[in-house]
């Protein structure tokens, strides 16, 4: 009897604790706030963070950047590599209880190639056709080979929405979005907060630990961790490396972290007719790179928490070549390099977003290549300025902060094709664009990072662009919540992670 | 001419006096003082800083204050003892050119809308308005913003917008002097309207505008540290006090010495410059014996 009781009590006990739990909401301090919550539109890192809650995607990445299942349960590219077939999940439905199948997600791929604002357009251009083989399985059909789709559709191109409320709501979707993730959108306070609820119906829904989450946008990164060390959050993104140490140093909380995509590079002007002198002579780009130390950059500038490197892929990546260590400085060299072209203290300006990080950077950079006899200037501007000269090509010498892809198609066509997006520093090399097409149509890895390797080489002989380190992704935590998985993408994935006990 | 005798408000005499009765407050001494401490600094500061001021050491980045470095070091291994001194430059040159860019406008409109007044004086009057309707900082703000970043726009954009200050000082004491009787006696004598202004009315507006010149140094070093902090002053890597707040409030725990020193060298300044301004105000306030 007694014990009986005392079980009984002791089960009690455990049923509070437990609705507590359950009951539990879980605070994320953001750094921006994030432009449209339309998967379709979404232009934003943070938004991105909150995507992930709302809205699943067809495949994902794990923490190796090898492509994992989601919404597509299994994939398999035809003997031409021209058709891709997805397998689809079965038991899932969108927030609004309208069933996903095989139609939705055709009506979701037509949808961001046809949106008049969409920004996946591009993305999803290699896609011809949704063909809907039965209620589970579609083909995405291209008119050529395209390697790099599966990882595209790990990001918001493989995003879906009901196409339901897409319909009824038109242009005033991104307001209430309804996805099939495992948080449901409530309410929004623009520039102050996002407010997510759990989806009953989410066909992971164990996985989940919390009842609710709200995104606080906080912009200034000592504010998040300040909030984050009285407990007022429960994690914060975008920790300053600056500010490692503190999180470390306390008990109470934990640090989550994950070698990041992007890359920082110092992007060369070659075009011939901007009159820089970086551009007439190839030697003098390779004198700069061999005039800087990036480890010291590294060291200097955020306490070595990054990853110095002189390729633009990620050393995470397959596709990041082995054959191109990173050189080390040598001043003697770079001198050398400046005498044989015969230019007296060649004269750099180094136009940046005016950030205290670049800034730093750019004033390090200046200070080692000033050793090696460059007499260089620096320009920082106000971002809006400075995207704006960016995009018109009018620098010299531009930090710039990419955020990187999964897939290097995304990084080195956008930047070095010929008919690259990003392609503005005036770089052509025939021989590179045909190597990066070659890639681009090769679904077989082995030979597509023997493809990669030799783009590789020719970066690093023409030196467009000098890589100079690979950011991190840092998240601050309550040391009690478990579960917390930081992959490349820097993205906070919310299954798994639940408040302790 | 009669010029000296109609005019017995301003001789060496009384200035003279003047500056007596300013040296005799204590607290406009010890700004005095502060002020010359500074300036000396600044003239001083290739002699006397112990390191170049953007010279780098990658191997003491952040120490904390020591023998060989008093202040500390920044983020990228500069000594602050040495930046300190070299900012001192650039909030007192900032200072200077500011307030010399608001007189030498605001001089001249002040005296032609308290003299002639009518249309004149309504123009300049009402366009002086719109301007101390904005904040003086916001202004600031926006014309350095407008002018892009550097230490030179950051000069022009503090100067304008503390140039309305003295046209309104100038045109309110030349509306009491103009009324005097050595200028209604010089104007009976057929002087020209230029002759009174410069040899009549500017010697007896002279006085209040160093007053204010003096308060105003103190807003306008304030301001340059503002737009600095801002990134909208001086260029890196050159030294000022603002830019050296701005990086440090990232290490305020980890190194605070990287605050403290720029920071107290500007509060210090500008309680030098409000000192010395309150005490040139008594002074200039002061019935005479």
């Amino acid at each position: 009897m007694r014990t009986g009781r005392k079980l009984s009590i002791a089960a009690m006990v455990m049923m509070v604790a437990m609705s507590s739990a359950s009951a539990a909401s879980l605070k994320v301090g953001l750094q921006d706030d994030p432009d449209a919550l339309d998967p379709a539109l979404g232009g934003t890192y943070a938004g991105r963070i909150v995507f992930e809650a709302l809205c699943d995607k067809l495949v994902d990445i794990d923490g190796d950047l090898n492509i994992v299942p989601k919404l597509a349960t299994e994939w398999s590219w035809n003997d031409a590599s021209t058709e891709l077939t997805l397998k689809l999940r079965e038991g899932v439905v969108y927030h609004d209880g309208t069933a996903f199948d095989a139609e939705s997600v055709k009506a979701n791929i037509e949808r961001m190639q046809t949106l008049a604002e969409s920004k996946r357009k591009s993305e999803l251009s290699p896609i011809k056709e949704v063909e809907v083989v039965d209620t589970h399985t579609v083909i995405f059909k291209l008119e050529s080979p395209f390697a790099p789709l599966l990882s595209v559709l790990t990001d918001r191109a493989g995003m879906m929405v009901s196409p339901a409320a897409a319909e009824a709501a038109g242009d005033n979707f991104a307001t209430a979005p309804v996805c099939s993730g495992p948080f449901k959108f409530v309410d929004r306070k623009a520039r102050d907060s996002i407010s997510l609820e759990k989806f009953a119906d989410y066909w992971n829904a164990d996985a989940i630990g919390y009842d609710s989450i709200e995104y606080l946008i906080l912009p200034d990164s000592t504010v998040r961790l300040s909030r984050l060390q009285a407990g007022d959050l429960d994690i914060a993104e975008r920790i300053a490396p600056t500010d490692i140490q503190t999180v470390k140093g306390d008990s109470r909380l934990a640090l989550h972290e994950s070698q990041g995509l992007g890359v920082s590079h110092l992007f060369i002007n070659v075009r011939e007719d901007s009159g820089s002198a970086l551009a007439q002579h190839p030697e003098l780009r390779q004198a700069l790179e061999l005039s800087l130390d990036r480890a010291a950059i590294n060291q200097v500038a955020f306490n070595g928490a990054f990853t110095a490197d002189n390729q633009m892929l990620t050393p995470l990546s397959v596709f990041h070549s082995k054959d191109h260590p990173m050189p080390a400085r040598d001043i003697e060299k770079a001198k050398e390099l400046i005498a044989t072209t015969g230019v007296e203290a060649p004269a750099l300006e180094i136009t940046y977003e005016n950030s205290l990080t670049d800034g730093r950077v750019a004033q390090i950079i200046q200070a080692m290549a000033g050793e090696a006899g460059f007499k260089v200037e620096l320009l920082p501007l106000e971002t809006s300025t400075a995207i704006e000269r960016y995009l018109a090509g009018n620098f010299q010498l531009y930090i710039g902060n990419w955020s990187g892809r999964t897939d290097p198609d995304a990084t080195l066509n956008t930047f070095f094709g010929s008919a690259g997006s990003q392609n503005l520093n005036g770089y052509r090399n025939a021989e590179l664009d045909e190597l990066l097409d070659q890639a681009r149509r090769e679904v077989r890895q082995e030979e597509r990072i023997a493809l990669y390797n030799k783009v590789t080489d020719i970066l690093l002989t023409d030196l467009p662009t000098i890589p100079l380190y690979h950011p991190s992704w840092f998240y601050g935590a309550q040391a009690s919540i478990e579960g917390i998985n930081i992959y490349p993408d820097g993205l906070l994935r919310v299954a798994g992670v639940k408040p302790a006990n | 001419m009669s010029a000296a005798v109609a005019a017995p408000a301003n001789t060496g005499s009384r200035n003279r006096s003047f500056l007596l009765r300013v040296l005799s407050q204590r607290s406009a001494v010890i700004g005095l003082a502060i002020v010359l401490f500074f300036v000396a600094l600044a003239v001083f500061a290739p002699w006397i800083a112990p390191y170049d001021p953007i010279a780098s050491d990658w191997l003491s980045v952040r120490q904390a204050p020591s023998a060989a470095h008093w202040m500390g070091t920044d983020d990228l291994g500069r000594d602050v003892l040495t930046r300190v001194i070299y900012g001192a430059q650039a909030s007192l040159l900032a200072g200077l050119i500011a307030v010399s860019i608001a007189i030498l406008a605001g001089l001249p409109l002040g005296l032609i809308a308290g003299y002639f007044g009518g249309w004149v004086d309504t123009i300049i009057s009402r366009c002086t308005d719109a301007l101390l309707a904005c904040p003086f900082l916001v202004l600031a703000i926006a014309l350095a913003a407008f002018l892009g970043a550097s230490l030179q726009n950051a000069m022009i954009a503090i100067g304008i917008s503390a140039m309305p200050i003295f046209i309104r000082l100038v045109r309110g004491q030349v509306l009491t002097i103009k009324n005097e009787d050595f200028v209604t006696a010089a104007r009976g004598q057929g002087m020209r309207d230029r002759s009174i202004i410069l040899s009549h009315i500017l010697p007896n507006v002279v006085t209040p505008v160093v007053v204010q010149a003096t308060i105003t140094m103190a807003v306008a070093i304030l301001a340059e540290a503002s737009l600095a902090f801002l990134g909208l002053g001086q260029r890196p890597p050159a030294a000022s006090w603002g830019s050296m707040l701005d990086v440090a409030r990232q290490f305020m725990l980890d190194a605070p010495w990287m605050s403290i020193w720029p920071g107290l060298a500007i509060v210090t300044i500008v309680l030098g410059f409000n000192l010395l301004g309150d005490g040139l105000n008594d002074a200039l306030n002061q019935k005479d014996d």
